[in-house]
């Protein structure tokens, strides 16, 4: 019981940091149709950069101006790279960001070195939200949860509530339509592709005082992003969230988890017979719960491209 | 043509020379060859079927640990089989696989074929450190080459040798596949995929046979480096390798038969003699890679084709001068992008803050390139700069210079015939142009 | 060992076979020299070089100072495999490395087939802290010394200073990596159950430095509710389970094999009070002469992998002392010879090589993470005071039966 309610709340809130990362990218990838593999980079970024600010001023200015910076970055990134690369298809803007990651991995190593920085909250935020079965829970893990969950509703108002969101939208729909009709499509992907940066950088800033900011952050967190925004269905928002939640929980769940193929075959009287086989069959789940988010996203993939939100492929 | 003379002086070259190099060379260049194939392996599906893989490491580390067990079965007596035929292994393996996961990978195209293949990759890297047995578990396999045929296979010239013909033969076979009517197929399928389907082809099996192809002589290359190294782990799965492979081809120019294998070569090359002096190694790599992507998408190799093109029609008198000039400029900026870095990663580096504690908190001068340096001195800083500036103008110069000259060539009447497909031709001419 | 034909090859390319007059012994230290594991890469060739210094101002070897060679695996085997050839091209005798338990399985075995293929010019291996216990068992060969610790004998020590102090309990809560090491760990951790009178309530394997949240571990732990957590976890996993478990709130004493390497104690800081370490020297146990010897040149006390480092270039300078090449050619199967038969006497007590596996017999420290100590460590007023001092034949296990050594003529 104990076990399962602490993991639940684990599995949430990891799930939301998932989320506030994948949204920008699945934003990005709806409107552009760009995957961009440079964007866990702008998540480390954010919070190297936040790690920077605190250091020089206080945690919460590095909180606040972290995510503009990152946006500046990306907004970089778009008008002066992806836009040139834009005519030579898809391909080159995917290996694009795909090198600027390289880069991006490599600029951090070259000045921060290659181990954690020692990135932490501010005191006033480090004490025991409650208490559940003899277990603290820490209140900054509540409070990632709580910035992602705002981030998750001004996103959504922004988008279904105001006439920004209705041109981002049109941009997204029929570009070359809203563009007739006098909108700046190109400024309009220039602002979306820096908001979808910012909030990485946002997720960054936050998480990167809990969970370590290491130069492998990126890479490690980009994989699982890339899961995340497949399985939720390339460009949907909605996808994501459920999706980041599902991951979220899974990886939480997965390492109490001791059960194996050859329990499985316990249950029909093969056991004997399956342990003896050894190799897949005796793994438990908790040892391989790092393959089974590649396993989903292959499945979603192959059986349902479009995810388990998405409208289109 | 004088194509065939170039190959031929490459390979004798390659035959002849590598006795007379240390140990270290050489072993290098057994590198260079399998980095070599591989890229071209790569290449067959990006540049023949337009099939981008983010996964490529996956086949390329089946074909090793093919290799392994089959090393180790021979080595414990079990069979006996002529040594220099173990990469056989590799590519029966790689078939396979690649067949298998080519089938469900080809369903898919553009982003989400990528997709599937990075997962399929991730899969291998996260399953095999935990599977003792197939994998040997995270130490992974080892085994040794047995002597054959009164060859002892023990030192590294005999392994460069194996490696050598193996290679040669390998890419002359990948050569002579996009000679055939098959060959001819994926290219269509790259430019047309409907049309190819209307006029009643089977895209799918197309594609997974290609893909087969493709994973079969990865496994190939796996397999040889297995071989060389006698030792297979699971960090061959990593995405690090799937990365390289990337940039190679990119960098070599994808578009062109043999740019995959001129940028493996330099890379590796590079790698050899640098890795040591400096740390921001992957970082220059980096950049060399993204700047390929925004100014010279069709690669080195497009350049060189371009140029060789058109080589009749060129007029050197009038183009070695912008051309010397974008050579100076390049170099400056480049001297002052690696002085700036080296720079940066010493005055960054944990040593330098021990330094400064010694001095007391002051800014004790550092060292690089042999040199020490002052780093608040403005020399330190400005002559760089002021380098960076004046090469970047010397290169907007150039660049607009050879572009007036280009045009100037390419409006003159009568282009060669025979390109490699329209989509070549107009990347190599932006290339230039941009 | 499997059935390696004894054939005795020759091979043409050995560039440097040709004998020169005093030929210098070259000493190759193939580590992690760039990447995520720098830090301890750097401490190992530090360390290396101190040693040989030393060595070098008391005349060097074959009358030449000895040569310092650095590589960088790049934090892989494949990078290592790589310079190892390149060791062996530039005539590298003797191969040093400790940081990573399958990096040194890949180079123990390409000294095993070099030194096949190369009769009369072998190379050796010094290992300094790869501790999997295959490297000594089913791998075990005569060119291939470990002059570090391994699972069984930290884990023993740990237990009996923890009991001895009260402080171990009757429940404990195994967690490891899930590679070798960690295996090692756990399996070590299980067979001391008797001994230690205590039961292992739950055996968890991790993922290795990937894993960026250990709030749900604890949480399994918590609901294990053990006495003790005892754990191989180095680097990351170390720290953040540490981090994770204070944040909880959870009430458990850790033992650690690995809790000295610097900067874990500044960012646990005073979460890390009285945890315990097993491991093979800290500064204020033993004769201080040793420290403060090193702290006068190098500028730090010697810490983490630097001491067993230290020993082992120590004890190979004793062997070095026994042979003479009268300037000659290096017959590096003297050497190792020779090693077999040294006892280097470190400050905490003696090490000798064990001759069916060349495991080292040697002393294990434990210690206790306490205010004001002699020695505070990462610029805090934490550091390590002794508990106690196992020596080595009490440390020891026998030898593995997988052990088959084929020892030269």
């Amino acid at each position: 019981m104990e076990f399962v309610v602490i993991s639940t709340l684990n599995g949430v809130i990891y799930g939301l940091l998932l989320f506030m990362v994948s949204a920008g990218l699945t934003l990005i990838f709806g409107m552009m149709g760009v995957l961009n593999f440079a964007h866990a980079s702008f998540y480390m970024l954010g919070a190297y950069v936040a790690y920077t600010l605190s250091g020089l001023f206080d945690f919460w200015v590095g909180l606040l101006v972290a995510p503009l910076v990152v946006a500046g970055v990306g907004i970089l990134v778009e008008r002066f790279m992806l836009r040139r690369v834009h005519a030579f298809g898809h391909a080159h803007e995917l290996l694009l960001t795909f090198g600027l990651a390289l880069i991006f991995e490599e600029l951090i190593k070259l000045f921060y070195g290659d181990f954690p920085v020692n990135y932490q909250m501010p005191e006033a935020l480090r004490f025991a939200a409650f208490t559940v079965f003899d277990t603290d829970y820490p209140f900054y893990r509540l409070f990632i949860g709580v910035v992602a969950v705002i981030m998750f509703a001004v996103l959504f108002v922004l988008l279904a509530r105001t006439r920004i969101g209705i041109v981002v939208r049109a941009a997204e729909r029929l570009p070359k339509m809203a563009e007739s009709l006098g909108h700046n499509i190109p400024l309009v992907f220039m602002g979306v592709f820096g908001v979808g940066a910012a909030l990485a950088g946002l997720a960054g800033a936050v998480a990167g005082a809990y969970f370590p900011t290491n130069p492998n952050m990126a890479l490690e967190l980009g994989v699982i992003v890339f899961v995340v925004v497949v399985v939720g269905g390339l460009g949907s928002l909605k996808g994501s969230l459920v999706a980041s939640l599902m991951i979220g929980l899974f990886s939480s769940f997965s390492i109490g988890l001791d059960w194996s193929l050859a329990g499985l075959f316990d249950l029909v009287g093969l056991g004997a017979w399956a342990h003896s086989l050894g190799g897949l069959m005796t793994m438990t789940v908790s040892s391989i719960s790092g393959t089974i988010p590649f396993l989903l996203m292959l499945i979603v993939l192959l059986v349902r491209p479009a995810g388990l939100m998405g409208d289109r492929n | 043509m004088r194509t065939p003379l170039i190959i031929a002086a490459v390979l004798v070259a390659l035959a002849a020379v590598p006795p007379f190099l240390g140990l270290g060379l050489q072993n290098a260049l057994v590198n260079v060859l399998i980095a070599s194939l591989f890229a071209l392996a790569f290449n067959l599906l990006i540049g023949q079927a337009g099939l981008l893989s983010f996964g490529h490491a996956a086949y390329f580390g089946v074909g090793a640990f093919a290799t392994l067990h089959l090393m180790r079965i021979i080595e414990d007596g079990v069979i006996d089989f002529p040594t220099p035929l173990l990469p056989l292994a590799g590519a029966v393996a790689g078939l396979v696989v690649g067949a298998i996961a080519g089938f469900f990978a080809t369903m898919r195209s553009g982003v989400y074929f990528a997709l599937v293949t990075l997962a399929i990759a991730e899969l291998f890297h996260a399953l095999a450190p935990r599977w003792q047995g197939l994998f040997g578990g995270e130490a992974g396999l080892s085994s040794m080459r047995m002597p054959w045929g009164g060859i002892t296979f023990g030192s590294t010239l005999q392994v460069y040798y194996l490696t050598l013909g193996w290679v040669a033969i390998s890419i002359w076979v990948l050569w002579a596949y996009t000679r055939t009517p098959f060959g001819r197929l994926t290219l269509a399928l790259r430019d047309n995929e409907q049309r190819v389907r209307f006029l009643g082809y089977n895209a799918h099996a197309t594609k997974v046979i290609v893909f087969a192809v493709s994973a079969m002589f990865s496994g190939i290359a796996g397999a040889l480096q297995a071989t060389s190294n006698e030792v297979a782990n699971y960090s061959l799965f990593s995405s690090h390798v799937s990365a390289q492979v990337v940039l190679y081809t990119f960098v070599g120019g994808s578009i062109v038969f043999f740019g995959p294998l001129l940028g493996a070569a330099i890379f590796t090359l590079f790698a050899y003699l640098i890795s040591d002096l400096t740390r921001s190694w992957l970082l220059y790599q980096g950049l060399i890679f993204v700047l390929v992507m925004l100014y010279a998408p069709a690669g080195i190799g497009g350049i060189v084709q371009t140029h060789a093109r058109h080589w009749q029609r060129l007029d050197w008198s009038r183009l070695a001068g912008p051309y010397a000039l974008g050579g100076l400029g390049g170099g400056l900026v480049a001297a002052a992008v690696v002085f700036l870095t080296e720079s940066l990663g010493v005055l960054f580096d944990e040593a330098y803050a021990v330094a400064r504690r010694g001095a007391g908190g002051g800014y004790p001068p550092f060292e690089a390139f042999g040199i020490p340096w002052d780093p608040l001195s403005p020399v330190t800083w400005g002559v760089p700069l002021a380098l960076f500036v004046v090469g970047l103008v010397l290169l907007l110069r150039a660049r607009r210079a050879i572009a007036e000259r280009w045009d100037a060539v390419r409006s003159a009447p009568a282009v060669p015939a025979a390109g490699p497909g329209p989509d070549a031709r107009t990347a190599s001419t932006q290339q230039i142009a941009g | 060992m499997r059935t390696l034909a004894a054939f005795a090859l020759s091979t043409a390319a050995i560039a440097w076979a040709t004998p020169t007059m005093a030929e210098p012994l070259r000493i190759g230290i193939i580590e992690s020299l760039s990447g995520s594991q720098t830090s301890t890469g750097r401490l190992y060739a530090a360390a290396v070089q101190y040693g040989v210094d030393l060595i070098n101002a008391n005349g060097g070897f074959n009358g030449e100072p000895i040569e310092v060679i650095e590589y960088d695996n790049a934090g892989g085997s494949t990078g290592a495999a790589d310079k190892f050839r390149q060791a062996v091209a530039d005539g590298v005798h003797i191969v040093f490395q400790g940081a990573s338990s399958a990096v040194a399985g890949q180079i123990t075995e390409d000294v095993r087939r070099h030194n096949i293929r190369n009769p009369g010019s072998e190379v050796m291996f010094i290992n300094v802290g790869a501790e999997a216990m295959s490297l000594t068992g089913e791998q075990c060969h005569f060119y291939h010394f470990r002059y570090a610790t391994t699972a069984p004998m930290r884990v023993n020590a740990l237990v009996n200073a923890m009991a001895a102090a009260g402080e171990l309990g009757t429940r404990v809560f195994s967690i490891n990596q899930n590679y070798s090491w960690g295996q090692d760990m756990q399996a070590a951790i299980e067979a001391a159950a008797a001994a230690g009178g205590y039961e292992v309530v739950e055996a968890v394997l991790h993922d290795v430095n990937t894993i960026q949240d250990f709030a749900p571990f604890v949480a399994r732990i918590n609901a294990a509710d053990p006495d003790t957590v005892i754990t191989g976890n180095w680097s990351n996993d170390l720290l953040l389970l540490m981090k994770a478990a204070s944040e909880a709130g959870l009430d458990v004493r850790f033992g650690t094999t690995f809790l000295d390497q610097p900067g874990n104690i500044a960012n646990a800081g005073d979460t890390a009070l009285g945890h315990y370490l097993a491991n093979n020297y800290v500064p204020a146990a033993g004769d201080p002469a040793f420290a403060e010897a090193y702290a006068a040149a190098v500028g730090h006390v010697p810490v983490f992998v630097e001491p067993p480092t230290i020993f082992a270039v120590g004890a190979l300078g004793l062997a070095l002392a026994d042979v003479d090449f009268a300037g000659g050619e290096i017959d590096v199967t003297e050497i190792a010879k020779a090693l077999e038969g040294v006892t280097y006497e470190s400050p905490v007590g003696p090490i000798s090589v064990r001759a069916e596996d060349h495991q080292t017999i040697r002393p294990v420290v434990v210690s206790r993470v306490a205010r004001g100590t002699q020695y505070p460590v990462d610029d805090t007023d934490l550091g390590f005071e002794p508990v106690s001092v196992v020596a080595g034949p009490d440390a020891i296990y026998p030898v593995q039966a997988s052990c088959e050594m084929e020892r030269p003529d």
